[in-house]
């Protein structure tokens, strides 16, 4: 594109301007996110990296989709539910139930899988209406239980505390192995990604910008707060939902005491540690609370050798995080540029006065 | 028809044993969160550490029962000052949801912790009275049962006499309702965090000594218990200390009467059902105020 009006166009200068294209076109800097995720399990085919670690990475990835669901609920809206494990929960067993009991297709299951907690979700953005802040929180955390419970007892369906087994999907007649599925779990995060993009930089970003800020002034503004409540709400989990599809498409196994309030938790820690309002944030916050631990605690030479301490210096690293980064790591670029830039004028200041 | 009253009256003490270890765990919430503004999602998670510690010292050094509960309670008390002094006090200013996290960091703490100071291997904890039965024609109820109720009882109504009539209580009670007056006013806030994050300890500690002996203790010993106690708080309403209490010893109830009358299966979901509804006629809770909103 840019060679028309280059009369010698060097591959490095057409190496360069690409670049600099990605970089300026949001979509395009998604997708080669993306490209950089979906090379990983080349790297184990290398030789480069243990199998295991494609596991802990698949598992980021449908964490991160979680959290942007959350993000979506909590850092746009203002809103916050502790109900998250329970609809990745239910996602995970209709996702199974659809494709194991009744042999019905991968997209169906899919489907399914975010449809109903879909429901359930709008159900949820009524009730906020009346209930507010830590009320909510735990009514959330109560529809949550319910499932839980639901899970446990109703052992014809759901195997009980056993769990429940699944298989990786079959797309288009082929069936895809564990590496096919990371592949599509990357697909799936770059899509989700690409449409929270797309939601909260529209219309209905805005009006949830302002019914955090202020819910009064929001309806003066003629926003429906009804709408944009039931809508994210809908939205968390329907991302909730189809996570948990996603998860039982990888792991192959879904049991009960997987979706329990700790993981509700661990799904807010990932939004609050990544940064509120924050796509790329949300994935690193999701990177921290799921990966470090396996990936890099455990590898190091003396916290990785005693079992149980990689998890409690995760615990230490997000109370460290939450106290000296109240902001979240999405927000460390614009205090470097920050500091960067007091430095800067120190100088101009210091240059002045000598020069005067 | 002697019979069906001796079912009820057997069901009652159940509840109320259920509803003194979800009264002591939502106490230690409720203190934790109307002094320090934090929703103490580590209370079940602190109350298992500080439980086997307690089965640790009785089943590896042999020591009594009574002991290793003192050394218990000495334990939760340490963890509730180093929680307080090296956190909480330094999180003042940051917002809900952050606190929140800070909390879930503690479980994992603990929950990292706990195996590797005790092991991996599920422990038993014997009840305090191993044998014995009250009776009354044909209901029998365990020594057991009987002192779990009493110390339920016991120990909210001497925690309300000294929030209510002692010094320290009012010092809680002040630091409750605005903590920077408080402050201006000479009430050692600090002190008084400090002392509820040891209260809430001890309190996790009992009810989770108190729920040990019928099921083994595990990482997981306190998961119902905490869950439970979170409904007790919102069912009874934050805005006061007894609010709780009373929600605790109303689900209590409530549980075992549903799961015994109504489905074993069905019983629990039914009950969350039911908060969930009595929420949205209540959004306060029982007890609780409505809090008017400013624009």
């Amino acid at each position: 594109m840019n060679g028309l009006n280059n009369k010698s166009p060097s591959l490095l200068k057409e190496g360069g301007a690409l670049a600099l294209s990605v970089y300026k076109n949001t979509y395009l800097r998604f997708i080669a996110f993306g490209a950089v995720l979906a090379l990983l399990p080349v790297l184990q085919s290398a030789g480069l990296m243990k199998a295991s670690t494609l596991s802990y990475l698949g598992n980021v990835l449908i964490y991160a989709v979680v959290a942007l669901g959350l993000n979506l609920l909590l850092g746009y809206s203002g809103l916050i539910s502790l109900g998250t494990a329970g609809f990745m929960g239910f996602g995970s067993y209709l996702a199974a139930i659809f494709t194991e009991n009744l042999q019905l297709s991968f997209w169906v299951a899919l489907l399914v899988a975010v449809a109903v907690p879909t429901l359930f979700g709008v159900a949820i953005g009524f009730v906020s209406l009346r209930i507010e802040g830590i009320y909510l929180a735990i009514a959330t955390l109560c529809v949550s239980e319910i499932l839980l419970k639901t899970f446990e007892q109703v052992e014809e369906i759901t195997g009980g505390m056993q769990g429940k087994k699944a298989n990786y999907p079959v797309i288009f007649g082929s069936k895809l192995d564990r590496s096919g599925t990371y592949l599509l779990l990357v697909i799936a995060l770059i899509l989700t990604m690409m449409l929270t993009y797309n939601l909260v930089n529209g219309q209905m970003g805005r009006a949830m910008h302002a019914m955090r800020g202020s819910e009064v002034a929001a309806q003066a503004m003629g926003v429906n707060l009804l709408k944009y409540r039931l809508i994210s709400f809908a939205l968390a989990t329907a991302y909730a939902g189809f996570a948990g599809a996603l998860y039982v498409f990888f792991i192959k196994y879904t049991y009960p005491t997987v979706w329990n309030i700790n993981l509700s938790l661990y799904v807010l820690a990932a939004v609050v540690i990544g940064g509120m309002r924050s796509i790329y944030g949300t994935v690193v916050g999701a990177f921290l609370v799921w990966a470090v631990p396996d990936l890099v605690l455990k590898n190091l030479p003396v916290i990785g050798k005693i079992n149980g301490l990689p998890y409690i210096f995760n615990g230490v690293l997000i109370i460290l995080v939450i106290m000296f980064f109240p902001e979240g790591l999405a927000g460390i670029p614009t205090r470097i540029k920050l500091f960067i830039k007091r430095i800067k004028e120190k100088n101009a200041a210091k240059g002045g006065a000598q020069s005067a | 028809m002697g019979n069906e009253l001796a079912t009820i009256l057997q069901l009652f003490v159940r509840s109320l044993e259920t509803g003194s270890v979800y009264a002591l765990a939502a106490l230690g919430i409720v203190i934790v969160f109307r002094t320090s503004f934090i929703m103490h999602f580590a209370q079940g998670s602190m109350g298992m550490f500080s439980t086997f510690a307690v089965t640790y010292l009785l089943t590896s050094y042999s020591l009594p029962l009574w002991a290793s509960t003192l050394a218990g309670i000495g334990v939760a008390i340490a963890f509730g000052f180093l929680v307080d002094f090296f956190i909480v006090r330094r999180i003042k200013n940051a917002s809900h949801v952050a606190k929140e996290i800070i909390t879930l960091g503690l479980i994992m703490i603990f929950l990292g912790f706990a195996p590797m100071v005790f092991g991996v291997d599920p422990l038993q904890l014997p009840r305090f009275i191993t044998s014995g039965d009250l009776t009354f024609g044909s209901v029998a109820i365990s020594y057991n049962s009987l002192l779990n109720i009493c110390t339920g009882i016991v120990i909210t109504i001497v925690l309300f006499y000294v929030l209510q009539k002692t010094k320290m209580g009012l010092a809680v009670r002040t630091t409750a309702s605005n903590e920077s007056t408080a402050r201006l006013m000479g009430v050692p806030t600090r002190t008084v965090t400090m002392v509820a994050w040891a209260l809430a300890g001890v309190l996790g500690l009992l009810s989770g000594v108190m729920i040990a002996p019928t099921t083994t203790v595990t990482t997981t010993l306190m998961n119902a218990v905490q869950v439970n106690a979170l409904f007790a708080c919102v069912l009874g309403g934050f805005q006061t200390f007894y609010g709780p209490v009373l929600g605790a010893y109303i689900m209590g109830v409530a549980n075992n009467f549903l799961r015994y009358y109504v489905s074993s299966v069905w019983g629990e979901q039914i009950l969350y059902l039911l908060i969930l509804i009595f929420l949205i006629i209540r959004p306060n809770g029982l007890i609780g105020k409505k809090l008017v909103k400013k624009v």
